[in-house]
């Protein structure tokens, strides 16, 4: 029987799950995930985890606290900095320990420190302290952590051709790039912005996409801009952005503003987040000198809709008045 | 018999009924506290207006408030629309030169911002409660004072007292140490209208461009004090319009005279709701490990509605799977 490595379904997989599972893959290991955010993993997380942190950090506890038992390992990588000189959520950073504090019984940790603040180069010693608990040979893991990165490649180049990315791929059937895909049904797009943990995980954010398509919007997020691109438009900013998710979701909202090409942004924001409330600011400005409607959704522990659903509907409202009304004065001359 | 448009606005802590004619005029409002009891206060509050001005004809319904869908499926909607757009259109209605409106309700507070007669802007209050009625509610009732006097003490007050209104907990022992130390109930009466004013404009008003007209509704429009406290902080002129306290559900009135030009027949179930017996079931599905939690409404032996199923296994059950919240 093989080794099983477990990933929780929370955090950074929403970023670089395919990464991971097929370099575990190609080290001839079974990766386990959790079930997609349910109840029971809602309340076991926020029953274990610190009350200070955001409802993201509290969940992804109660996604390890399912693994603990099923798998030989879990993998929490100490995310310090995925890009040169930037860096992650001081809550990324402390995720690994957070979680060894927090949970009793658990199985080992790979939680191996990813930080790249002074060179992309320093991976490679990461990838081999991950890859060393498997194989011993420096070059097979090298090899299997290449080959996943094409991989990887390949999944960034789909999400970045329209197709919203991962964990949608089930949940949104018809936008999934492995059944036929429709890349543009209603001719008219909102912006989805917020940390990624925040907008592919339906159950935080009461599948929010679906009520958009429901109400006949397309939907983009900040995954699907290029990077060169996202990064072009953050760059602009007096001063220099230093959190990777900032760079992405400021830079890809700058540049989809600018082009005009979206009716709207809907911000999804977990309560008491800290880049949020920098990001959000940045973003609300910058849409407002557009003209560029925007609204904020405030996500914590209540499970209750209404809240939700009124601000979307109200939002929408807005939109197609105010479209109706330029149509009008249009005509009018 | 005379003919009227039905508006209905199930909110937190109001559920208000208005009938208005083809000319938008109001004829009858009552305004009803919900008391948790959305279904019984319906049935009350439509039983109160038929007893008042007898069975009328109902041209068309629209229903509006947190507990929107429950009003349509009880008493049978022609448009459910959020409260925010019934605001809009309310407010639009009384002046259409109106550029800013203010609502503070029993459980959330909004602001929308109105150029040119559309809506191009608007935000609610986020999770917390802190700054809506409830909160002074409750603290009016801390005080000892009728909520209805609450506005009238305020004005009162030669030098009001500061307290805290970013948190409502915070507001509230604030206030306590406040009347420990012997200030007088004008000056805390007005110390919390002021707090409640700048908690809402620091957070619902954030950034964004309040311009006169403005105009004040929702139940708190009652209360001059803030009023008061909103003019000083604005320093402009703020109208509380005469119906301030059922503009959602006027609002909703308006949307379904315009929806009734489309069609034939309102969707009003008629006044024998009034006999009908409703029956609600809560239960938790067992499912899978989601256990959402699952409303029944029976009217009888037949479902009317089930929602609160995220995967829609009991909504669908009665086929109709549109009308979900939770």
């Amino acid at each position: 029987m093989s080794i099983k490595v477990g990933i929780p379904r929370g955090m950074f997989y929403f970023d670089y799950y395919f990464l991971w599972k097929n370099f575990f893959n190609n080290l001839g290991v079974d990766v386990i995930t959790s079930p997609k955010t349910n109840k029971d993993i809602l309340n076991k997380g926020v029953e274990l985890c610190v009350d200070e942190a955001c409802l993201p950090i509290k969940i992804y506890h109660g996604h390890v606290d399912y693994l603990k038992d099923k798998v030989d390992y879990i993998f929490i990588p100490k995310m310090t900095s995925i890009h040169k000189k930037e860096y992650c959520c001081p809550k990324h950073i402390g995720l690994p320990d957070m979680i060894k504090n927090n949970i009793r019984n658990l199985p080992p940790l790979i939680d191996t420190e990813i930080n790249l603040k002074k060179s992309h180069k320093n991976i490679k010693s990461s990838v081999f302290h991950i890859g060393k608990h498997f194989k011993k040979n420096s070059k097979t893991i090298a090899e299997a952590f290449q080959k996943a990165y094409r991989q990887y490649q390949e999944y960034i180049e789909m999400t970045t051709s329209k197709i919203i990315p991962i964990d949608i791929n089930t949940k949104y059937k018809e936008l999934s790039y492995i059944t036929n895909v429709k890349k543009e049904n209603y001719g008219r797009r909102i912006m989805v912005l917020g940390h990624s943990y925040n907008i592919y995980d339906y159950y935080i954010n009461m599948d929010l996409i679906s009520k958009l398509n429901k109400r006949r919007f397309d939907v983009v997020t900040a995954e699907m801009v290029k990077e060169n691109r996202s990064r072009e438009y953050a760059a602009r900013l007096p001063k220099r952005m230093f959190w990777t998710h900032g760079q992405r979701i400021v830079g890809s909202a700058f540049a989809l503003i600018e082009e005009k090409s979206i009716s709207g942004i809907v911000y999804v924001s977990a309560f008491g987040c800290g880049l949020d409330s920098v990001l959000i600011d940045l973003i609300e400005r910058k849409a407002k000198e557009n003209r560029i409607p925007f609204t904020l959704l405030t996500l914590d522990e209540q499970t209750g809709e209404a809240g939700i659903n009124t601000r979307v509907e109200a939002f929408i409202d807005m939109l197609e008045w105010r479209n109706r009304d330029e149509i009008d004065l249009s005509t009018h001359g | 018999m005379d003919k009227y448009y039905m508006g209905i606005d199930v909110g937190s802590v109001s559920t208000n009924i208005i009938l208005m004619d083809e000319e938008k005029k109001v004829h009858y409002k009552k305004y009803f506290r919900t008391q948790g009891k959305p279904i019984e206060i319906l049935k009350e509050g439509i039983n109160n207006l038929v007893e008042e001005i007898g069975e009328v004809e109902i041209l068309g319904v629209g229903a509006t408030g947190s507990g929107r869908y429950l009003a349509n499926i009880i008493v049978g909607a022609d448009i459910v629309k959020n409260e925010i757009t019934a605001h809009a259109v309310a407010g639009l209605n009384f002046n259409p030169h109106i550029r800013t409106i203010i609502e503070i309700g029993g459980q959330d507070s909004k602001i929308v911002i109105i150029r040119d007669g559309i809506v191009v802007d608007f935000a609610m209050n986020t999770v917390c409660a802190a700054g809506t009625g409830s909160f002074l509610d409750r603290q009016a009732a801390r005080l000892g004072i009728d909520i209805s006097d609450f506005g009238s003490l305020a004005l009162k007050s030669k030098s009001p007292v500061r307290i805290a209104g970013r948190c409502a907990v915070f507001a509230e022992s604030d206030m306590i140490h406040k009347q420990q130390l012997g200030h007088n109930q004008y000056d805390i009466a007005k110390g919390l209208c002021d707090a409640l004013v700048r908690n809402y404009l620091s957070n619902v008003g954030k950034g964004k461009e309040i311009l006169e007209p403005i105009l004040f509704q929702g139940g708190v429009a009652a209360n001059i004090g803030i009023k008061k406290a909103f003019e000083e902080a604005l320093n402009m002129d703020v109208i509380v319009p005469d119906n301030y306290d059922v503009m959602g559900a006027i609002g909703a009135a308006i949307l379904a005279q315009e929806e009734m030009k489309n069609k034939r027949k309102t969707n009003f179930r008629g006044f024998e709701i009034l006999n009908m017996d409703y029956k609600v079931k809560g239960f938790e599905c067992n499912g899978c490990s989601n256990k959402c939690e699952v409303v029944e409404i029976r009217e009888k032996d037949k479902v009317l509605a089930r929602y609160g199923d995220k995967c829609g296994k009991w909504s669908s059950l009665i086929g109709d799977n549109s009308i979900k919240l939770a």
